[in-house]
């Protein structure tokens, strides 16, 4: 059966639907609605003090056995980024929702952005590689928030999902029944009845080791190797070939949604799981395209991921302060 | 199981020789084993951030100031089991202050042990919120102007709480009020007063333990049914 639902309710109700037995969050324009839809379920719900409780309760409560969420936006992300490496540290699985609005700073609290790929794949101190989905309809965000999920526990690592102010507070009908998906249990036995040491500190069997580098060394390599590995199985992306184009765009979230119409004239590469970056499936599609354009609503935060990945000229067309027009994307692409 | 199967093998304690730490540790691990039980043992960063990883148990060891909120999403998932935080005085009243605020203000039931050293130890002897008025550290050249925090009052803004004061030298009863704080229904507070040697201990003509020990012996007194401590008090405050 068909229902109306809102992305942000989307993204509450896969989580329930992934198992999600605790959610903390602090609220913030414009995530809240997930909160809202959660403070409702039959799950340990908290309304914390701040984000940086949001994040470690949710930490806790997931090293305690149970499948945990937290959702924020822009400014509330950023001060979860130590924790993000912590959880990435300790290998917890976690989900984080990152609902952008336009930064920086309070900037622009109920206007889009994608603002924040940069902060989602680096914005915690040191080396780390995370996860991360960005959705471009409600139906989507249902579906990915229980991917992000299992690929948490497959993982052992917090899988950042990012949503935007549009996508978020969008209306669409979604037949959630008819919807296939899998879940992925938690298999890491819950804080309690073992003898480990959980310590953001390198460490060996429990015991700090903080100035062996071959061990630094041998860990990163791992947790590498484990992310790499992790990703095959979560290899999301949509791909529109028009044959008699020689131009490629690339566009994800929202603004993929708004230039759904140019697939008529052109070739478009819209990537889920935009970290980590989908390089080979990248480099096969642009080797068919002499010219390749990332739109997104930021000033060049992909399209410089892109650059580096593909080692060619990428043009970017920018869509900033909040607004989204196909007209002047179109005109645009027009003088590329 | 006897107080020493409560060592992790393997990993010697940081801390200085003298330390009030080691007697923290030690008497914890002694009424675990009288106790019988095997708690989730968590701590923040800083000197006594490391006392969780000393525990042979499943133990945390969380970010700085952060230790709060962990511990209370494990004893959410956890009901079933106690949950301990030991952590230092900058990590749970300055930069964790919040959370104390509110973890205690929801009233989860776990026990928190700050064991006050009056200084930031580790990083080499700054201004901590519980740093005396006058006493000199690295920050605070010519003696701290501001009075220190007190964690009791921060307690006592609650409807229901359980704050306990005691020092590493009246051991008994640093036993007593910590059984007292795991057996309480509710957030419990426990400050063990155990100043830095090498820092504040140093610049107060304190630095040999001997020293410390007899002035904490001499400056500090139990006193019972109060409703307030004063300072150089040791005791507990409740109301439940």
């Amino acid at each position: 059966m068909k229902k109306i639902l809102q992305g942000n309710e989307a993204i509450g109700l896969g989580a329930i639907k992934a198992g999600l037995k605790f959610y903390s969050g602090y609220p913030i324009t414009p995530s809240s609605e997930i909160m809202h839809y959660l403070a409702n379920q039959d799950i340990e719900f908290v309304q914390t003090e701040d984000e940086l409780a949001a994040v470690n309760m949710a930490i806790g409560a997931s090293l305690g056995g149970m499948k945990s969420m937290t959702s924020t936006s822009g400014p509330g992300f950023s001060l979860m980024q130590e924790s993000i490496g912590f959880a990435h540290k300790i290998e917890v699985p976690l989900v984080i929702v990152n609902v952008q609005r336009v930064g920086p700073s309070t900037g622009m609290p109920t206007m889009p952005s994608q603002g924040d790929i940069s902060q989602a794949r680096y914005g915690s101190h040191g080396d780390y590689f995370p996860i991360v989905f960005y959705p471009n309809s409600v139906e989507e965000c249902f579906k990915y928030t229980i991917e992000a999920f299992n690929a948490s526990e497959e993982s052992l690592s917090p899988i950042i999902l990012l949503s935007d102010a549009f996508l978020s507070h969008l209306y669409e009908t979604v037949d959630i029944e008819s919807i296939n998906f899998k879940i992925k249990q938690r298999h890491l036995k819950p804080l309690g009845d073992e003898k480990r040491h959980f310590t953001g500190l390198l460490s060996k069997g429990g015991i700090p080791q903080t100035r062996n580098s071959d061990l630094y060394k041998k860990w990163i390599q791992k947790m590498k190797e484990k992310i790499e590995k992790t990703s095959k199985n979560y290899e999301f992306f949509e791909y529109i070939e028009n044959k008699d184009s020689d131009t490629l765009l690339i566009a994800f979230g929202i603004t993929s949604r708004i230039i759904s119409p140019l697939k008529e004239n052109y070739s478009i590469f819209r990537p889920i799981r935009l970290f980590p970056i989908l390089e080979e499936k990248l480099k096969e599609v642009a080797e068919k395209h002499k010219k390749i354009v990332v739109i997104e609503m930021n000033e060049g935060q992909y399209k410089n991921e892109i650059e580096r990945v593909l080692e060619r000229k990428i043009n970017l067309i920018k869509q900033t302060g909040g607004s989204l027009s196909l007209r002047q994307i179109k005109r645009e692409l027009d003088d590329i | 199981m006897t107080y020493k199967d409560y060592k992790r093998p393997g990993v010697e304690p940081i801390w200085c020789l003298g330390c009030g730490l080691h007697v923290v540790f030690t008497q914890l691990s002694n009424l675990f084993d009288e106790l019988e039980m095997e708690p989730i043992v968590l701590s923040g960063i800083g000197c006594t951030g490391r006392t969780a990883g000393y525990f042979n148990l499943d133990t945390v060891h969380g970010l700085h100031g952060r230790i709060i909120p962990l511990a209370e999403g494990v004893k959410r998932a956890r009901k079933d089991k106690e949950v301990i935080v030991v952590s230092g005085d900058g990590d749970l009243l300055s930069i964790g202050g919040n959370h104390l605020l509110h973890t205690s203000r929801r009233d989860i039931n776990m026990t928190v042990i700050c064991v006050n050293n009056s200084v930031y130890g580790l990083t080499g002897g700054q201004l901590s919120p519980t740093t005396p008025k006058g006493a000199k550290t690295k920050t605070t050249p010519g003696g701290s102007e501001i009075e220190p925090i007190d964690a009791q009052k921060i307690l006592m803004s609650n409807k229901r709480y359980f704050y306990a004061r005691t020092t590493p030298v009246h051991v008994k009863y640093m036993k007593e009020v910590i059984k007292q704080a795991i057996e309480w229904d509710g957030f419990a507070f426990v400050e063990i007063i155990s100043l830095c040697l090498e820092t504040i201990g140093k610049t107060m003509g304190l630095k040999k333990p001997s020293k410390m020990y007899n002035w904490l012996e001499e400056n500090f007194r139990i006193v019972e049914n109060k409703q307030v401590l004063d300072d150089f008090e040791l005791g507990v405050v409740k109301n439940g």
